[in-house]
């Protein structure tokens, strides 16, 4: 995690990250400031962060499928492999990134999750793995299933990933989710609509890459899928006289 | 390849989402409340050692269990183990800086940590502070805010809160709380929207 020089970090674009509050999502609208952002300025500790996380990461925790060998989690094997990288498309490396995600019945292995679907023991539901010094990442996971939200008028979550990414720096956190490509629920997703900008919404949205020989068995088959992830960050512009 | 625009330009960041009410248990560990140890040896933290805690309320006045809220902030120097930070290799190895926390049943959070020091940043002096962000679900992006100390003299000439509005300076400050274990405890509640609503800054 090495950075070359100051960095810069502007303010998101417009248009590109979601507007709140959602009509339909009471929560939106119950734990969003109703007074506008205030401006400051950035000083050191917003250039500054945590360089030691990858210490929480274990061998193989990017591995949600299988707990035991040869014992698979219900559900389509799936493999989502992409990049990290900066506004200046520099990879990122050595950024922890956390994924956390429901089992193939549509249920999270968390207390808060009292809908009536089964857990599937041989599921993780979470795994964490860093960037490599191409800023890649990668993990062998199931299909998550679409689920419906309590309490709302028949809105169902399409199938998706959540990513927590901790990047050189506080002001590159990212949380954010990663939806499948084809799901006729995206285009109906209150969270995915929310954000105004066309491109910005299909860049959250993975690709399909081909079916594979799953990674750690393969005499399993695996559904490939592809997802860059942009930080936020560039290097100061050198001056040009 | 579908972020980068094209050879040179600037690639887009990817847009936030809500963090949702299923953040696994398991990504906040044993130790993510305490600042005043690193997990590579078990020895304290230079300086005064104390408590920051508070409530999470939503709109309405409602206690908000289940947020997620992380930590950063100086050493009691005011150095980062951060390259950015031209004092890092002065910065504390035993303090971690960084903290991750989920408010229980009532809606309180706590942090073990110490008082942050003091830098200079462009020949003014930023007062103690730390920084807080803000995780729920219905928090579509996280929510940033900068905790002061009541009654700190440096509060004044603090380039930060002097740029917020003067009537809404006083939801910044953590109020002086009693002591426990003899660490002096700093309240520090999260109003996220409504009366008192505590001031976020843009991200």
């Amino acid at each position: 995690m090495t950075t070359s020089g100051p960095r810069v970090f502007d303010p998101y674009a417009p248009g590109t990250q979601p507007v709140v509050p959602i009509p339909g999502y009471l929560q939106s609208r119950l734990r969003n400031p109703s007074e506008a952002p205030l401006a400051r300025a950035l000083t050191l500790s917003e250039r500054t962060g945590p360089v030691w996380l990858a210490s929480k990461v274990a061998q193989g925790e990017n591995n949600l499928a299988f707990l035991k060998p040869g014992v698979q989690a219900l559900g389509s094997l799936t493999h989502v492999s992409g990049h990290v990288r900066d506004e200046d498309g520099r990879p990122v490396r050595g950024a922890m990134i956390e994924v956390w995600q429901c089992n193939a019945a549509g249920k999270y292995a968390h207390e808060a999750d009292q809908r009536d679907a089964p857990l599937d023991p041989n599921f993780r539901g979470g795994g964490r793995v860093l960037t490599d010094d191409s800023g890649r990442y990668e993990f062998l996971t199931i299909k998550p299933a679409a689920y419906p939200v309590p309490d709302t008028n028949h809105w169902w979550r399409p199938p998706h990933i959540h990513f927590s990414i901790h990047g050189d720096g506080i002001m590159s956190r990212l949380v954010t989710q990663m939806y499948f490509p084809g799901e006729p629920l995206n285009a109906r997703c209150l969270i995915l609509n929310s954000v105004p900008d066309a491109g910005a919404r299909e860049r959250l949205v993975a690709r399909f890459v081909a079916p594979v020989d799953a990674p750690v068995d393969s005499s399993r088959g695996a559904l490939a899928f592809s997802h860059d992830l942009v930080i936020r960050g560039r290097q100061q512009t050198p001056f040009t006289g | 390849m579908a972020n980068l625009t094209s050879s040179g330009e600037r690639l887009v960041p990817t847009a936030y989402h809500t963090i949702g009410p299923f953040f696994p248990s398991a990504f906040i560990g044993a130790l993510d409340h305490d600042l005043t140890r690193t997990a590579a040896d078990g020895r304290q933290a230079a300086g005064t050692k104390i408590r920051l805690t508070g409530s999470v309320f939503q709109e309405g006045g409602a206690v908000l269990p289940n947020t997620i809220i992380e930590l950063w902030q100086a050493d009691a120097n005011g150095c980062f183990a951060h390259p950015a930070d031209p004092r890092h290799a002065q910065a504390d190895p035993h303090f971690a800086g960084w903290g991750r926390v989920r408010s229980d049943r009532d809606g309180r959070y706590e942090f073990l940590t110490v008082t942050p020091g003091t830098y200079a940043e462009g020949g003014r002096e930023r007062a103690p502070h730390l920084d807080l962000f803000v995780f729920a679900s219905g928090i579509m992006a996280r929510l940033v805010t900068v905790v002061f100390f009541e009654g700190d003299a440096r509060n004044q000439a603090d380039p930060v809160l002097a740029s917020v509005p003067a009537g809404r300076r006083a939801g910044l400050l953590a109020r002086r709380a009693g002591e426990v274990d003899g660490m002096q405890v700093h309240r520090f509640d999260i109003v996220l929207n409504g009366t008192g609503e505590t001031p976020f800054f843009i991200d």
